[in-house]
């Protein structure tokens, strides 16, 4: 299943037991450019939905296909080439702890066979953006939790990709710091790039008032165009939506 | 690949071996001690066959005796005899004065008890192939063509007995060689998947930007080598430096069974073998252990 949407699920399940399921027939339409936010309490499948959708995770029923590949049949040596078509940033950031700044967001560029020249003008051109121009050579812990998330989001955009997954990225950080991150992803979004942003930060969320996506106990419950977090809908009753 | 790529992945192995300092240095002690143990074995073993080998040598004689009432000219027409024979290489006549000088030279109380000399002509008859002392001996004995010879003796028997113990030594030597490689293997495989499990988090990020396989494995591969192959090149110095305070401890012994037999073990043989050795376990563990973490793409 292909299609021109960025990505699109239909009937999707993901079991890892039989009796609880973490995403239960799922279907769910993403269209090129846009920004979406995943909400969701705990455990509620939002990872899970993230990790199907850079093939960390395979479907155990239904169709997916993200950025023109169809991961049902995706063979696992094309899984790195489509994977550079994804900038993903986790909560703990994922960088390399012995790699400076300009090394972590450099290797995502190396690992795909760019030159040295290349390299050096795509690399300045992330810290730039994510503006870390001043601690190119700074070591991942000695720069702060926000500084860190900047960086990884340098890594993620650095191979300019059609696709962003990002998994509770203002997870570890200050509210100030949290918005700072979000206008980053925003900027990144106004660009051309599809955001996709699990969170269970609510002002975030509020905030921008982008799509909003809520899974509760595997199931999407709610999809709202310009949507708010609301509490009330995610602990009480599903399929509740506006 | 291009150049930069494989630069790139050099670069990489040689920041892999240098940031996990403690680690490589586990890795390449544990290789070093056990190609030591495995390197040591298999030269002590091809050294002990070698001299297993080499002793038959020293019983290619045949001793051929005269009737004690022969005559000289009966011991020499023997002699020409004998020495026509194909197995016969050198023959030495030792007289039957010769023999009383020496035994008296050796112990004057025994032939001063002794009224005549007793002794007879002896033919001292060395084989042109240990293997033959046997068939040799078995035809001096035929009293039909040989009537003039009282008794021959032969080291058959010591002759089986050695080529019966080098065969014992390479199948015994080899077999334990064997345990030890397949033992460094595993030891080795183990070692280099702790270090890669160290650095699993590295690894599922690097296949979480695009990273492939072959992109992943190369610079741990490389580690693997390096593990192998300095842990070889410290395990040949110390299998050399004890092989040869060994020989000189054995010279030392000057043992008539040991001698000084030639090896086809030089420094530069056994330093080659082992670094292939370490070279094969180095590449083989780390292939091993990091497959295990790609399987998961």
């Amino acid at each position: 299943m292909t299609s021109g949407a960025m990505i699109e699920l239909k009937g999707v399940t993901v079991s890892y037991s039989a009796d609880a399921p973490a995403l239960k027939n799922a279907d769910l339409c993403i269209e090129r450019g846009e920004f979406v936010f995943i909400v969701g309490p705990t455990g509620a499948g939002k990872s899970t939905l993230l990790r199907l959708l850079y093939r960390g995770e395979k479907v155990t029923e239904g169709a997916i296909s993200v950025a023109g590949y169809d991961l049902n049949t995706i063979a696992n040596k094309d899984v790195p080439y489509f994977r550079r078509k994804i900038g993903i940033v986790f909560q703990d950031y994922g960088l390399l702890p012995n790699k400076t700044v300009w090394e972590n967001i450099a290797f995502a560029l190396r690992v795909t066979g760019a030159g040295r020249s290349e390299t050096r003008r795509k690399v300045q051109d992330a810290l730039e953006k994510v503006g870390m121009t001043h601690r190119p050579d700074a070591l991942p812990g000695e720069i702060s939790g926000g500084e860190q998330q900047r960086v990884a989001i340098a890594r993620a955009i650095v191979n300019e990709p059609d696709l962003m997954l990002a998994d509770e990225p203002t997870g570890n950080l200050d509210p100030d710091t949290s918005m700072g991150i979000v206008q980053l992803l925003k900027f990144i979004n106004e660009r051309g790039t599809t955001v996709l942003v699990a969170t269970h930060d609510a002002p975030i969320v509020d905030s921008l008032q982008k799509r909003v996506v809520a899974i509760v106990d595997g199931s999407i419950v709610r999809d709202d165009e310009r949507g708010l977090y609301r509490h009330q809908i995610l602990a009480g009753k599903k399929g509740g939506a506006n | 690949m291009n150049p930069s790529s494989i630069l790139f992945l050099l670069h990489e192995g040689y920041l892999n071996v240098r940031r996990n300092g403690l680690m490589t240095f586990a890795a390449l002690g544990t290789v070093a001690v056990m190609l030591t143990v495995l390197g040591g074995s298999i030269w002590s073993v091809y050294r002990i066959s070698e001299y297993a080998q080499h002793q038959p040598q020293t019983f290619n004689e045949v001793d051929a005796f005269m009737n004690t009432s022969s005559e000289r000219d009966d011991t020499l027409a023997v002699m020409d005899r004998v020495k026509k024979l194909p197995d016969a290489s050198v023959v030495h006549l030792v007289t039957r004065e010769q023999a009383w000088q020496d035994i008296t030279h050796q112990d004057p109380t025994l032939t001063e008890s002794m009224p005549d000399d007793p002794l007879p002509d002896k033919l001292e008859i060395e084989t042109r192939d240990a293997k033959n002392v046997q068939h040799l001996a078995d035809l001096l004995r035929d009293k039909n063509a040989f009537p003039e010879l009282e008794a021959v003796t032969d080291a058959g028997a010591e002759v089986r007995m050695m080529l019966a113990f080098a065969r014992l030594v390479k199948l015994i030597g080899g077999g334990a060689s064997l345990g030890l490689f397949i033992a460094t293997m595993f030891i080795v495989y183990n070692t280099i998947r702790l270090t890669v499990f160290a650095r699993r988090r590295e690894i599922r990020i690097m296949q979480l930007v695009g990273a492939t396989s072959w992109f992943i494995r190369i610079p741990l591969l490389l580690e693997g080598l390096f593990h192998g192959v300095v842990g070889a090149a410290v395990a040949s110095i110390i299998v050399l430096f004890g092989g040869r305070h060994i020989a000189q401890f054995v010279e030392q012994l000057h043992s008539p069974l040991i001698g000084d037999v030639p090896t086809q073990a030089t420094p530069l043989r056994v330093a080659a073998c082992l670094i292939l050795i370490g070279s094969f376990v180095g590449l083989t563990g780390s292939y091993l252990s990091i497959h295990r973490y790609l399987k998961h793409v």
